[in-house]
């Protein structure tokens, strides 16, 4: 069955190199998905050295950047998409704004729970129900691209896919580093890298876990402009359905704010959302979490949990 | 009276050694709430407070406690206040301005330092102390060809950390760069707020002009420096955003006059701007009262209120509440929101000085220049 293991960022606590050494031993390289480093993509230097294996990136972001720059078509279509993406995005942010602000108050009511709790629940559906059309928009608009652009007879296209499968053959791991999320999981469904994971051994850390979920959440609640409400960005690679990650959770999150902790929780229930801080780790063989170190799960009402392997 | 001065003088006058004491175990200023009590000892015919603070005395007398070498004065100083002080001394008719002795926290800037006053409330932003976890950027000195003032010109470039050639970054110009290194701790500012992805990496060109009150007046010649000589160098030397939105220009004080007439005289040059205590003096009658340095400061204001086009999208402004200058600023902001600039304005109770500037880098940097901290999890 294979390993999972999550880290939180490698910065100011390192444990990457503990992960390796927690995973299946072996002299084979590690692949590597660093796409989240955009242009630093592959500068991999540093964690070679933590870990002393030999270390093979898959090269998304720059693979994805010479095909753009050798099909300007293409490159046109995955602008428009993209284009489209963001409009969703904003469109949902707005719709979201205000039923964020009706389920918050609903929480925060006090009085009778029968007549109450009924009010709280239905605020909560609301929310699930705009997060769930806003997931349908963005796999429209992503089917739209796929369908308006046909990769699979793309020759720079296959070719580039024919060398990630040729690099994954090699390696029974595979580490996901952290980065920019939106780049990393759009590069990693361009060439259907999501799909080729499944029998892999995984180490993934902050961004890389967040790839893994079923559903990307964005978060951040200290920002110097003021606290944004968590947004679904879209689908993750699908791999761990059951967790939500939410990487630096002490420095992002308002942990006081039990109201705001407990909402994100409920919203995105059955899935649990997990902290991932530095010097964090999550494992799991299959799906089934096997040990937690310095994890937190957030609560219906808000509190922090040790997560326990059941 | 500040109750620990109320027990030393509540049992008669205190010995010398009650009041060695007293020194010693007390923070000063002492702060009692809003009340902020200034205390002096030693000999001296009269001891006045010099706090350069728009609304409040020049110089505040202080009073002898009698049968003792201190002084004390106090003044009513709202919340959350910060304001930068020294004490004068006259004795034998000789009069000299000094730090308060008892107070070890000073300020720098160009002409020396002053002490600090920090009012119940106010706390240095952690953001502007150094932090070993944020990776520091690196400093490049160049010497630019200048067309506009026909002469080589000194600066110096902020390249951030994990700087890589084929990544493209936005520029920000500093006014008085090297002062707002030292007196505003610019370069731990860039490191942390790049470090906490709440700006992204930027290079940041420092400029420091060797006549400043002449050429931040409003000077075409330096105008044409920032915008074709600066702009055309830096783009020549650094992969940057080749777009107005990724330039920005920022300066305080006259540097917020050269900012704002840089980007009006080359209208979709600079996308943002970042003007902090700007010396925007203007008369809509007569003369000005401000003396002849600001002459070609009001002609541009002037003309600018005639006509303020619109020199960019975006303008971060900021002024202490306690600074002459705060009138126009405030006068500033409705105008350039009548040109469709987005414009957000941030007034804070303190004065016109580096470490007032210093405080509103990160919200004004951020919403100028937003990083990608909503999408990026390292």
């Amino acid at each position: 069955m294979p390993r999972r293991i999550l880290l939180g960022p490698q910065r100011p606590t390192i444990n990457v190199d503990i992960a390796v050494a927690r995973s299946e031993t072996g002299s084979e390289p590690i692949g590597v998905i660093s796409a989240g480093w955009q242009e630093a993509e592959g500068d991999t230097e540093e964690v070679q050295k933590i870990v002393g294996r030999s270390l093979v990136d898959l090269g998304l972001y720059r693979r994805a950047e010479q095909l753009f720059a050798a099909d300007p078509e293409l490159h046109d279509a995955y602008r428009l998409r993209q284009n489209r993406l963001k409009e969703l995005q904003r469109l949902y942010r707005q719709r979201l704004r205000q039923l964020m602000i009706a389920a918050r108050q609903t929480l925060r009511l006090k009085g009778e729970a029968s007549v109450i709790d009924a009010e709280r629940r239905h605020a909560i559906s609301q929310l699930r129900a705009l997060d769930r059309h806003h997931l349908n928009q963005v796999q429209k608009a992503n089917l739209l691209f796929r369908h308006t652009f046909d990769l699979e007879h793309h020759d720079q296209f296959v070719e580039h896919v024919a060398a990630i499968r040729e690099i994954l053959s090699r390696c029974k791991i595979v580490m996901i580093t952290g980065g920019n999320i939106v780049v990393l999981i759009n590069r990693l469904k361009l060439f259907g890298v999501d799909q080729l994971l499944e029998d892999k051994d995984i180490i993934a850390w902050s961004a890389g876990a967040m790839a893994l979920s079923d559903r990307i959440v964005l978060f951040h609640d200290k920002l110097p402009q003021g606290r944004r409400d968590p947004e679904l960005l879209g689908e993750g690679a699908g791999i761990l359905p059951t967790l939500i990650f939410l990487p630096e959770a002490a420095r992002r999150l308002r942990k006081k704010d039990q109201v705001r902790a407990g909402l994100l929780s409920r919203r995105f229930s059955p899935a649990t959302c997990v902290t991932l801080d530095s010097g964090s780790m999550l494992l799991l063989d299959g799906q089934q979490l096997t040990e937690s170190e310095s994890v937190r799960r957030i609560t219906w009402d808000g509190h922090f949990r040790k997560l326990h392997p059941k | 009276m500040n109750p620990s001065l109320n027990k030393l003088l509540g049992k008669g006058v205190p010995d010398e050694a009650q009041v060695d004491a007293f020194i010693a175990g007390s923070v000063f200023p002492l702060i009692d709430d809003t009340d902020v009590t200034f205390v002096y000892r030693g000999p001296a015919d009269a001891v006045y407070l010099h706090c350069w603070i728009s609304g409040l005395d020049t110089a505040q007398p202080f009073q002898t406690i009698a049968g003792t070498d201190l002084w004390v004065t106090t003044i009513d100083l709202p919340k959350g206040s910060r304001i930068e002080y020294k004490f004068e001394l006259s004795t034998d008719g000789n009069r000299k301005l000094i730090l308060d002795p008892l107070n070890k926290v000073l300020a720098h800037d160009p002409f020396g330092a002053n002490s600090v006053c920090q009012g119940a409330g106010y706390q240095r932003p952690a953001w502007t102390q150094y932090d070993p976890d944020a990776r520091p950027g690196k400093f490049e000195n160049h010497r630019v060809e200048s067309s506009a003032f026909n002469q080589m010109r000194d600066i110096q470039v902020y390249v951030p950390a994990r700087f890589r050639q084929n990544r493209r970054y936005p520029l920000l110009i500093v006014h008085d760069g090297i002062d707002y290194l030292q007196f505003a701790d610019l370069k731990i500012v860039l490191d942390n707020l790049t470090h906490q992805l709440e700006i992204p990496p930027v290079i940041a060109a420092m400029i420091q002009s060797p006549d400043r009150l002449k050429e931040y007046a409003g000077d075409d010649r330096h105008a044409r420096f920032l915008a074709q000589d600066l702009v055309d160098f830096m783009s020549q030397h650094y992969p940057l955003i080749d777009t107005p939105e990724a330039r920005c220009i920022m300066g305080a004080s006259f540097g917020g006059v050269a900012a704002l007439h840089a980007a009006w005289q080359n209208p979709n040059r600079f996308g943002s701007l970042l003007l902090q205590s700007g010396s925007f003096a203007f008369s809509d009658i007569g003369r000005h009262q401000r003396g002849p340095v600001f002459d070609p400061v009001v002609r541009f204001m002037n003309a600018f209120r005639e006509n303020p086009g619109r020199p960019a999208d975006r303008i971060f402004m900021s002024c202490g509440m306690y600074e002459s200058l705060i009138y126009e600023n405030r006068s500033l902001v409705p105008q350039l929101q009548a040109s469709g600039i987005e414009v957000r304005f941030e007034e804070a109770r303190d004065a016109h000085n580096w470490e007032n500037w210093r405080d509103r880098l990160r919200i004004g940097l951020s919403w100028l220049l937003p990083g990608p901290a909503w999408m990026v999890y390292e």
